[in-house]
């Protein structure tokens, strides 16, 4: 297979925002609740040696030592939150709906606002930080911001080299005729962006509508693959051997061999949409799905085997901790055994 | 004047007796006629207090959210899971059954083999689906494979296929009418057809069909109901022999029975001519009217005989028992009625309807058992050596009970009734409100359709204990995220209520919809901030989910409680309020309460509102009628004491036995202490007689016990004897009422013929205070004669 990469160096547009996108609306903080860890949870990582933080619905950001026991930190907001990186054992961000962007300098017992503004009406679903200063954070719609102090302000960014030739053409002509019309369109006609990967040097991006880039320079710019999926994609992960797997709609699992230059398509037996990828210190793959979808390959991702899980529930992300799985699910915390 | 108005009675009506019997009898064939159209009636709003706010929010939103007569049949396989070909045959056969059975809502039977059921599935371009069960299904190994694939697909497991794959449903919604007569749909009917097309036809080998809903509830309250004409007539034959051991006499045995049925008669009679129908829980009333009747009729032989032993003709013997009984048969039965009558005061329908029921029978034993009786007494011939409740070591056996009333034995008495009423009081203190068992309360735990009840919610993701909380709001309000945010807060702070297993609401399922509409990705299992998102999440939700009504300005959260125990229910609507007020607006309330434990929680607080007062009124009402007869405030709290230290251990019976205070239970302490009343009544007017003639207490109690002892021995028999079959009922609320008053029959009996005396032992210390107290013990002694 041909490897495109389509270099597009552009940044249409460049917003400068301060911290808060608005201010009419101060959000509410997260109450304290009992069955937190049993909640909807979107995100789970592992933070230095022991100590784990996941996040989801009503603010909740769960912090724990052994992955049983779980304590929910304060924070700031309400919203549903969608994604947890952390950088160093101490700096961390998340990132979820309303366009929140929370801020921890203490290993996650407390959090500030960075960024929040409910009106775009659109989620951040991943953030990734390059060093302590710069970081990027992706959406929704392609919503896109990206900092260099660290969080203290960020800006906004439109990354044309994702829209369909057709689209670029209408937007040009929308731009002369009416301008404010050309800012309503450009603020939802992007591919939704689901996924950052970290790997080394390079930035993965996964997407909507197969969706599937890659950039050197921490997402200022972006190559995109071939078209090799029309459907999203959810979850990437490189395998020991240097292999990429990325997994998405319907039970859909690529194996890019020699990063990505070759793409083949792996059976799974499943239509249920695939959630995350991780690999295992065996160097086994694992690929999280809804209802109860739990794929293992022993063989560097060529095959998979199921191991449905009773439930049901949807395994959305997951972190390896001590030899277990962990996966945070539509009923919060669970633990699986391998 | 009594003395004058008790005489004048007492001749015109003995100068007059065959026209007092023809008149009786003339009524009798009237009201046996009326009483043979009296109808069963049950309602649900009888049972609920119509003037509670929460009950008044359930009426007003009823239209909406309250059609809630669905009917649940869970076909399981005992072995195994459901994919056999058996099964399905089985399945198939119980839902064309159920679909057209008349009367039921033939668009809303739902299965795996309604077409309604289909599975959608999101792909690459939208959504794509089809009904679970192919219109080629074969039940081959093949086709079961490509159904169970589509049922995981459909999301209906816990719904309509059990979370283990053991069973699988079918539901059904009940029409008010039946479309084929355009009648009120018959309830029984629907019940019986459940049983023995449904049930009958299906459960074989390993198919077992297990059946709730509130139609067949009734109907299995209705067949246990049914029991109660064999526990009437176990009754009547018990009572006959107590009595006929009691006066050797079969002509004798008869008279009483014969009256108090005559009242049973009477008394249903006049209900169905002033309108009223039977509930099942006024069933007892007939039960205690016999009773109490054939226990005063008893009283009224005993005065009879005993004087024709004295030399009376019969004739003189029943005028002078009719003269000596009226007065005091009269208060005892003037207080049982007042006793029920203080029932009124509280707000649910059916207490009321028992408190009519019960006073009604009452004030007709008042005619049947002291006047016609002693009339048809007239009539016969008893021999002067007719011995009535008299045993042989009958004298020693009063002799050494008399020795209650003197002071060494009666400190005993009294220290051991204190220290029981301690006690009483002190566990009575926990006495919970509420039912306090799982199931439907008014059946047996372990009754057919409670097993069924729980293996229902056992595997299914359903729960019969559910509470609404009702949002009442602005037009349209689904449309906005403000409001459904709230609302979607709100439930969270329910969820995580201790006692609250789900809950669910459209802002919950909007959040489902819309990461449905997202590829079904979990990251957006959110409200939709964007109003054109969020109607389209609400779109698909139609207004008879039971979640949102046609313009969506009111909104259930439904809350399923882990059961339906008071605390569980008071901790729930604690936090409600809680919630309530932190979230509530203007433009949106939160209001209690709909659902079975909404109408539970509104129950079980106008029934602990009520408890208080209504003690107070019974007691009284009491205390009144002891002191217009007694005239003396000593002879009221040597009666009253006992009856309260009863009361209290009452309270701690139910403790101990996990008796609720429920509709069922209240009022039997009302009744407990009316009836209760009647053995101190009957001993101290004989022994105020005496005491106004000088005798020492012993002495006074000593007659009392040869004049009435055995008579108020024999009538707490009765009394117990009449409501203790309900024992053996297959309703569960019958059984606890037939235990209570079984307890406050007896145990006031007891109490009347030991503590009673051992109290005068200290009210009447010595002769020198009794000269100064004399003056009013001869007016109390006058009124006993």
């Amino acid at each position: 297979m041909r490897f495109l990469i389509f270099t597009i160096a552009l940044l249409v547009c460049s917003f400068s925002l301060t911290s808060y996108g608005f201010q009419s609306e101060s959000p509410s903080p997260a109450i304290q609740a009992p069955l937190a860890d049993k909640s909807l949870l979107l995100d789970i990582t592992q933070v230095g040696q022991s100590k784990l933080v996941a996040v989801g619905e009503y603010g909740h950001i769960l912090l724990s030592n052994d992955g049983e026991n779980w304590r929910q930190a304060n924070v700031p907001v309400q919203s549903t939150l969608t994604s947890v990186y952390f950088l160093t054992p101490e700096l961390g961000w998340v990132v979820g709906h309303d366009s929140t962007i929370l801020h921890t300098s203490d290993g996650g017992e407390s959090w500030e606002i960075q960024y929040f503004s409910p009106e775009l009406e659109k989620p951040l679903f991943d953030i990734a930080f390059d060093n302590e200063n710069h970081g990027i954070a992706v959406g929704a719609y392609g919503q896109t911001l990206r900092t260099s102090d660290g969080g203290k302000t960020w800006q906004s960014e439109f990354h044309q080299e994702f829209l369909l030739p057709d689209d670029v053409e209408y937007l040009a002509e929308l731009k002369q005729e009416d301008e404010e019309a050309y800012l309503d369109e450009i603020a939802f006609i992007l591919p939704h962006f689901n996924k950052l990967v970290k790997d080394g040097r390079t930035l993965f991006l996964l997407g909507e509508t197969g969706m599937l880039a890659k950039s050197n320079d921490f997402g200022v710019t972006w190559q995109q693959f071939e078209d090799i999926y029309q459907g999203s994609f959810f979850g990437l992960a490189r395998t020991k051997t240097g292999n990429l797997i990325v997994a998405g709609l319907r039970g859909h699992v690529f194996r890019g061999i020699k990063n990505g230059s070759n793409w083949n398509e792996i059976s799974t037996n499943t239509t249920a949409l695939l959630n995350e990828v991780l690999i295992s210190k065996d160097d086994r793959v694992l690929i999280l799905g809804n209802n109860g979808v739990l794929l293992e390959s022993t063989d560097d991702g060529l095959t998979y085997r199921l191991h449905p899980q009773k439930d049901g529930k949807s395994l959305i992300a997951g972190v390896l901790f001590n030899g277990k799985l962990i996966v945070v699910s539509d009923v919060g915390i669970k633990q699986i055994s391998l | 004047m009594k003395i004058s108005l008790a005489n004048r009675i007492e001749v015109a009506l003995f100068r007059h007796r065959l026209f007092v019997l023809v008149l009786f009898f003339l009524t009798s064939v009237f009201l046996l006629f009326q009483a043979s159209q009296i109808r069963l009636d049950a309602s649900f709003t009888k049972n609920i207090p119509l003037e509670h706010s929460y009950m008044k929010t359930y009426l007003k939103h009823r239209a909406n959210f309250g059609g809630a007569n669905n009917i649940l049949i869970s076909v399981c396989d005992s072995e195994g899971d459901i994919f056999n070909p058996e099964f399905f045959t089985a399945l198939k056969g119980v839902h064309d059954k159920l679909f057209f059975i008349p009367g039921v809502d033939r668009i809303q039977v739902k299965s795996l083999f309604s077409p309604s059921t289909r599975f959608v599935e999101v792909v690459e371009d939208g959504f794509a689906g089809g009904p679970v069960i192919p219109a080629d299904f074969q039940a081959t190994t093949e086709g079961l494979a490509i159904v169970k694939g589509n049922i995981e697909k459909a999301g209906i497991v816990g719904g309509i296929v059990a979370d283990d794959y053991s069973c699988a449903m079918v539901k059904a919604a009940l029409l008010d009418i039946n479309p084929e007569t355009g009648e009120k749909l018959d309830t029984l009917q629907i019940a019986e057809k459940l049983e023995n097309e449904v049930r009958q036809s299906y459960e074989k080998n390993n198919i077992t069909v297990h059946i709730i809903g509130f139609a067949k509830m009734v109907g299995d309250v209705a067949q246990g109901a049914k029991g109660v004409v064999l526990f009437f007539a176990i009754a009547i034959a018990i009572t006959a022999v107590m009595v006929y051991i009691f006066c050797h006499s079969i002509r004798l045995t008869i008279l009483p029975i014969f009256c108090s049925l005559i009242a049973v008669v009477w008394q249903m009679g006049m209900l169905s001519s002033l309108g009223f129908g039977l509930d099942p829980m006024s069933i007892l009333v007939p039960f205690l009217v016999f009773a109490i009747g054939v226990s005063h009729g008893v009283q009224m032989i005993n005065s009879v005989v005993k004087k024709v032993g004295l030399g009376l003709t019969c004739t003189a013997a029943a005028q002078a028992s009719f003269r000596a009984l009226l007065i005091p048969g009269g208060i005892a039965l003037l207080s049982d009625t007042v006793g029920f009558l203080t029932l009124l005061s509280i707000d649910i329908g059916i207490i009321r309807e028992l408190a009519i029921t019960a006073s009604l029978g009452v004030a007709m034993i008042i005619l049947t058992n002291l006047v016609l009786l002693p009339v048809m007494l007239s009539y016969m011939t008893i021999k002067q050596s007719a011995k009535v409740g008299q045993l042989k070591e009958e004298s020693t056996v009063w002799l050494a009970l008399s020795s209650f009333a003197t002071k060494g034995p009666a400190v005993i008495i009294l220290s051991i009734t204190a220290a029981l009423y301690l006690v009483g009081f002190y566990k009575g203190q926990e006495l919970k409100i509420g039912e306090l068992h799982a199931g439907a309360p008014a059946l047996h735990e372990s009754s057919r359709y409670n097993t069924d009840t729980f293996l229902i919610t056992d595997r299914y993701a359903i729960s019969v204990d559910y509470m609404s909380v009702i949002i009442e709001t602005t037009p349209e309000a689904c449309t906005y995220y403000d409001i459904m945010s709230t609302i979607n807060n709100f439930q969270w702070r329910m969820e995580n209520v201790a006692g609250v297993q789900s809950a669910v609401s459209l802002a919950s399922i909007s959040k489902i919809v819309n990461a449905g509409y997202n590829e079904g990705n979990p990251k957006w299992r959110v409200i939709p901030r964007n109003q054109q998102t969020l109607v389209q999440s609400i779109a698909r939700v139609p207004s008879s989910s039971g979640l949102l009504n046609s313009d969506c300005s009111v909104m259930p959260v439904i809350l399923f409680l882990e059961d339906h125990k008071a605390e569980t229910i008071n901790t729930v609507i604690d936090a409600v309020q809680a919630a309530s007020k932190v979230l509530g607006t203007e433009q949106v309330q939160f209001k209690l309460a709909s659902g079975p434990v909404g109408v539970m929680a509104a129950t079980n607080e106008a029934v602990s509102e009520a408890q208080v007062p209504m003690m107070l009124y019974v007691y009284g009402a009491v205390i009144l009628l002891c002191l217009i007869s007694f005239r003396s405030i000593r002879a009221t709290a040597v009666v009253i004491l006992p009856l309260y230290v009863v009361s209290t251990l009452a309270q701690w019976l139910m403790t101990a036995l996990d008796i609720g205070l429920t509709v069922s239970t209240l009022p039997v302490i009302a009744l407990g202490v009316g009836i209760g009343v009647d053995y101190g009544i009957y001993i101290l007017s004989t022994m105020s007689t005496k005491l106004n003639e000088g005798a020492k207490v012993q002495d006074a109690y000593l007659a009392a016990l040869k004049e009435r002892g055995s008579a108020v021995l024999i009538t707490g028999l009765t009394l117990a004897i009449g409501v203790s079959t309900w024992f053996f009922s297959d309703l569960k609320f019958q059984m606890d009422m037939g235990i209570l008053l079984t307890f406050m029959f007896l145990v006031n009996m007891l109490a009347a013929i030991i503590v009673l005396p051992a109290l005068a032992a200290f009210f009447w210390p010595s002769k020198a205070e009794e000269e100064k107290d004399s003056g009013e013990v001869q007016i109390a002694g006058r009124t006993g004669i």
